[in-house]
């Protein structure tokens, strides 16, 4: 026999490994208890989910279309514009099919005119008196019951052939340890691979069929990616599954820790976020911010006269000698940016404390997996943080729009600034009172992240997974290849 | 005879119990649960014990402010919530509730009204629900009875494979008897994994200096003790009833184990779930409206009324101690116009005690339907013995909701014997005392200086001391064992029937078992 046809034998063998797990998981009763309760739960979210996006479209649209007829309606002239506070809300995403990232108790409306811009808020009735809750979505599936059934089916993978005594017959052929292994491996991935993709393709039907939108492209793209990274997460699973199976002296042993790693890893270490969030920083309240506001306001009106002489003086007549009108504008730019700023650094020690305690948690793969997938699905505090942005750059540019208008106008001091005076009271004529056509004018749209920027911000999440499939591979690779057949 | 059978129970509890406790299961269980025990106990002391400071703090700060108070009308102290130290077990929703109420009365010139009482949900980050709560009571629900399990799946079929259940068959021993051997030895197994993590969690509990356990606690603490034996029983039930319908353990573990999945996962995530499609909660949008309507009735009301008091009202007022609009006494006024003062105040206070309690009805009304959804996801919750326990352990901690309505209603109370001292003290508020401590002489001296007589002013704020409220009745709050025990008996005895019913479908399955 030459070399060229060991390994031509071989080939097959490492496949007739991976078909035998197959069938046998196939047939055994915890193969068929995980598909049922998959397949139901994966059915049973995809129609909650359709209820919810048909709910929640139909708000954000009413919700949306009020904000614009209100625009179009308070628009006579482009001083009206200026001033108009508009209200804005998150749109509702299609791939919280996949992974719904907890927004729903998440701020989803930000008020604001070119000037100021609030913090943004929870506008929806939240129920504060019962328990969280994570919604049944795809990534729960996968991260909690997947994950689980990955370690079902690998616990007796090596000491249960050990102890039916099947194993030494196996190494008894002429093939090697490594092959073997990565028999098992493939045999349980595919064997999950079942109830994962069957579950997927049943979820998507609804979705589809349901009508409620397209899928663009892009989105399809995500999806990919979620259960590419879903695959990535549960053959972490596998691996560790493997790696304790050749440890442990009795699969039922095996159990019993893959049952508490189980345990740790999924439950508990997770549910420290909030633990950890509170012990590394303080609650940022709203008691806090408003001193600080108040604080900055009269600071600045203390110095007035730093923008200029009689910056801080108001009369009707925009010429009274004992006002500066260009001042008191500069005065007041300078006091909304400042206020502002103080609104946006509140909000980032909001998400930053969040941050830092699942930063915490990422011992865990399931940490790791729900922050990617939730960067790639585009949901989460990074879309809340997103869409903040999103919102001042839209208001970067409606100031924008009113300032080139403005400078059409000659009867206007092109003076740009926020006071009520200015607003009604007295006419300073500090901005144009043209009217404007409100077609040009620009509408706000939320947009999503490119695939590109998506992965961008979920990569560190990947290698973190990869990190982990590598590690419990060379784990359960160097324990196997040592390991006791007797 | 009857002595032996009992006898033959106790021997084979004790083999089993011998026997498991010598198995790896038992030693990793119980092992991984005192490290975590130990490890977050201290952790969440620290922060019950921070709680408890700055209520303690808040509590002194309002004691300070009631010694400066200068009339009856600005004598709103704000109440507050103390932490509960069960809180460590069982967080619930102590940390997402409120923990002040402020008692809302006489402050009609403002419109900005607050209800009787003003209390709602705590301000929190919102980005941190992406956390779930972490407290003793997860580590009970999930690793001793992941625990409970493992000893129970293989407690008969185990048997049978080894050989050693006909064995013992062959003998004279009933199979009732056998199976109640079975379930005590199970008992006993998981009573020290159980008893070990109480222990060494009030041993590290009691270390804190600020933290001392009242004898209301210590009794709270046994029936938490005890809930947990029911819980993990029944977890072991489960597992017996398995191990009695299978051939295999294997078969009997992973039935078990789809069965924990459910009913520690699915099931408590579900009924939220379920409870949010199935009732829909009150729209805030609705309620702000409501309140919105309520307060434009006062502004009307009060502004009618008012045009009917004899004019006047020229005074010199003082901010009271708990700041806030509207909160103000006067220190003199014009004598001619003290009519005034004493019609303006009952004015104030009937339009209070209307409007207050309109205020306060709409939002009980919204809370009301924020509870019903709740409730219902409560009582789907039920078929999980997760579910059950959880409501027993927060009832007992006084975390859970009733605790906090409990609360508010005692808070409530408190406000009306605020308000009967203030009738008592000013003669049902017919007295000037209400609002201002001025004598007749310093009005007359006030009026006679013109609007602004500086001298009078300062004689009569020199003259206003505070008050002297040593009678005034202090707000206190306390929950004993019996209103946990009410709050969470139903549950409790589900959860004691679930155990019955369980060991009764394994006792029917073992008698028909084939022990070949």
């Amino acid at each position: 026999m030459t070399y060229g046809q060991i390994e031509s034998g071989d080939i097959p063998m490492i496949w007739h490994i991976v078909r035998k797990e197959i069938f046998e998981n196939l047939l055994s009763l915890r193969f068929m208890l995980s598909l049922i309760l998959i397949i139901s739960l994966f059915a049973a979210s995809s129609f909650i989910f359709v209820g919810k996006y048909k709910q929640q479209s139909q708000d954000y649209w009413e919700k949306t279309n009020k904000n614009v007829a209100d625009l179009s309606k308070n628009l006579g002239r482009l001083n009206d514009l200026a001033f108009f506070e508009q209200q804005i809300f998150h749109k509702p995403k299609l791939l919280a099919l996949c992974v719904e990232g907890y927004e729903k108790s998440f701020p989803n409306y930000v008020k604001f005119n070119i000037f100021t811009i609030g913090l943004p808020e929870v506008k929806a009735s939240v129920n504060f008196t019962l328990p969280y809750f994570s919604d049944v979505n795809w990534v729960f599936i996968i991260s909690l019951v997947l994950s689980f059934v990955a370690f079902v089916l690998t616990f007796d993978s090596i000491c249960g052939e050990k102890e039916a005594g099947t194993l030494r017959m196996m190494l008894a052929n002429k093939i090697p340890r490594y092959k073997v292994l990565l028999g098992k491996y493939c045999g349980a991935m595919l064997t999950l691979c079942i109830p994962l993709l069957v579950g997927l393709i049943v979820s998507l039907i609804i979705v589809i069929t349901s009508n409620i939108t397209g899928i663009s492209g892009l989105e399809w793209l995500k999806i990919l990616v979620v259960v590419i990274l879903s695959l990535l997460y549960l053959s972490l699973f596998v691996f560790l599954g493997v790696f304790v199976s050749c440890r442990a002296t009795c699969s039922a042993n095996c159990m019993v820790v893959l049952l508490l790693m189980w345990v740790s890893l999924v439950i508990l270490i997770p549910s420290l976020g909030r633990t950890a969030s509170n012990m590394f920083s303080e609650t940022p309240t709203r008691v806090e911010l408003n001193r600080k506001l108040y604080e900055t306001e009269r600071q600045m009106w203390d110095n007035s006269d730093k923008f200029g002489k009689n910056a801080g003086n108001s009369y009707a007549d925009a010429n009274d000698p004992r006002m500066n009108l260009p001042a008191r504008a500069r005065l007041y730019n300078a006091l909304t940016n400042a206020k502002n700023g103080i609104i946006e650094d509140h909000h980032n020690k909001m998400t930053a404390q969040a941050l830092t305690g699942r930063n915490f948690t990422c011992l865990s793969p399931t940490a790791v997996y729900q922050r990617a997938s939730e960067a790639v699905a585009g949901v989460g505090i990074g879309r809340c943080t997103d869409f903040y942005r999103q919102a001042k750059r839209y208001q970067m540019n409606l100031k924008e729009f009113i300032r080139s208008r403005d400078a059409e106008d000659p009867d206007s001091r092109h003076l740009i600034f926020d006071e009520d005076n200015s607003r009604g009271a007295f006419d300073w004529r500090t901005i144009s009172k043209r009217p404007v056509d409100f077609s040009t004018v620009p509408k706000f749209d939320e947009q999503d992240l490119g695939l590109g920027h998506s992965l961008k911000l979920a990569i560190w999440d990947i290698v973190l997974l990869i990190l982990f499939n590598l590690v419990f591979f060379a784990a359960s690779f160097v324990s196997f290849l040592r390991y006791d057949v007797r | 005879m009857k002595e032996r059978e009992s006898g033959m129970i106790w021997k084979i509890a004790k083999k089993e119990f011998l026997l498991n406790l010598m198995t790896f299961k038992f030693a990793v269980g119980t092992i991984l649960c005192v490290v975590l025990i130990a490890v977050f106990v201290p952790v969440l002391a620290n922060d019950y014990q921070q709680r408890l400071q700055k209520y303690s703090q808040q509590v002194t700060n309002n004691e300070a402010k009631l010694r400066q108070v200068k009339a009856y009308r600005v004598l709103t102290p704000t109440l507050f919530r103390r932490p509960q130290v069960l809180s460590v077990f069982s967080q619930g929703l102590e940390k997402r509730l409120g923990d002040s109420a402020k008692i809302g009365f006489g402050i009609i010139p403002d419109f900005d009204m607050i209800p009787e009482i003003n209390a709602g949900p705590a301000e929190l980050n919102p980005y941190l629900s992406i956390f779930s709560t972490f407290d003793v009571l997860l580590i009970f629900k999930i690793v001793i009875s992941a625990l409970a399990l493992l000893v129970a799946y293989d407690v008969v079929s185990g048997e049978k494979e080894q050989g050693t259940l006909s064995l013992t068959l062959s003998n004279r021993v009933a199979r009732a008897h056998i199976l109640m051997g079975k379930l005590l030895a199970g008992a006993l197994t998981l009573a020290v994994p159980t008893t070990v993590a109480f222990i060494v969690g009030l041993l590290l509990l009691l270390g804190f200096p600020s933290i001392d356990l009242q004898a209301s606690d210590w009794a709270r603490i046994g029936i938490m003790y005890i809930a947990s034996l029911a819980f993990v029983l029944a977890v072991y039930n489960v597992g017996l009833l398995f191990s009695c319908l299978t051939k295999s353990s294997a078969l009997a573990l992973v039935l078990g184990l789809f069965f924990w999945v459910l009913a520690i996962v699915v099931i408590p995530n579900g009924s939220v779930y379920l409870a949010r499609r199935i009732h829909r909660v009150p729209d805030v949008e609705t309620r702000n409206e409501q309140i919105e309507s309520v307060r434009g009735q006062l502004r009307h009301e009060w502004s009618e009324k008012h045009n009917e008091l004899p004019q006047g009202g020229g005074a010199y007022a003082a901010e009271g101690p708990f700041g806030g609009r509207g909160h103000w006494y006067i220190i003199v006024c014009d004598p001619a116009e003290a009519e005034y003062w004493k019609k303006g105040a009952s004015l104030e206070m009937s339009l209070n005690s209307k409007y207050g309690r309109k205020l306060w009805e709409v939002e009980h009304a919204y809370v009301e339907g924020l509870l019903m959804q709740t409730q219902l996801a409560r009582s789907i919750g039920m078929i999980s013995p997760t579910c059950l326990y959880d409501n027993i352990m927060s009832a007992l901690a006084g975390t859970n909701m009733a605790d906090f309505q409990a609360w508010i209603a005692s808070a409530g109370t408190y406000r009306q014997t605020i308000l009967a001292y203030i009738r008592n003290k000013t003669d049902d508020l017919r007295d000037l005392s209400y609002i201002t401590q001025s004598t007749e002489a310093e009005r007359i001296a006030w009026a006679k200086g013109g609007e602004f007589s500086k001298g009078a002013v300062q004689a009569a704020s020199e003259h206003t001391l505070p008050l002297n409220l040593e009678d005034l009745p202090r707000f206190t709050y306390s929950t004993g064992v019996t209103e946990g025990l009410r709050r969470g008996a139903a549950d409790l005895i589900l959860l004691f029937v679930f155990n019955i019913v369980f060991f009764s479908l394994s006792f029917a399955a073992f008698q028909k078992y084939d022990a070949r």
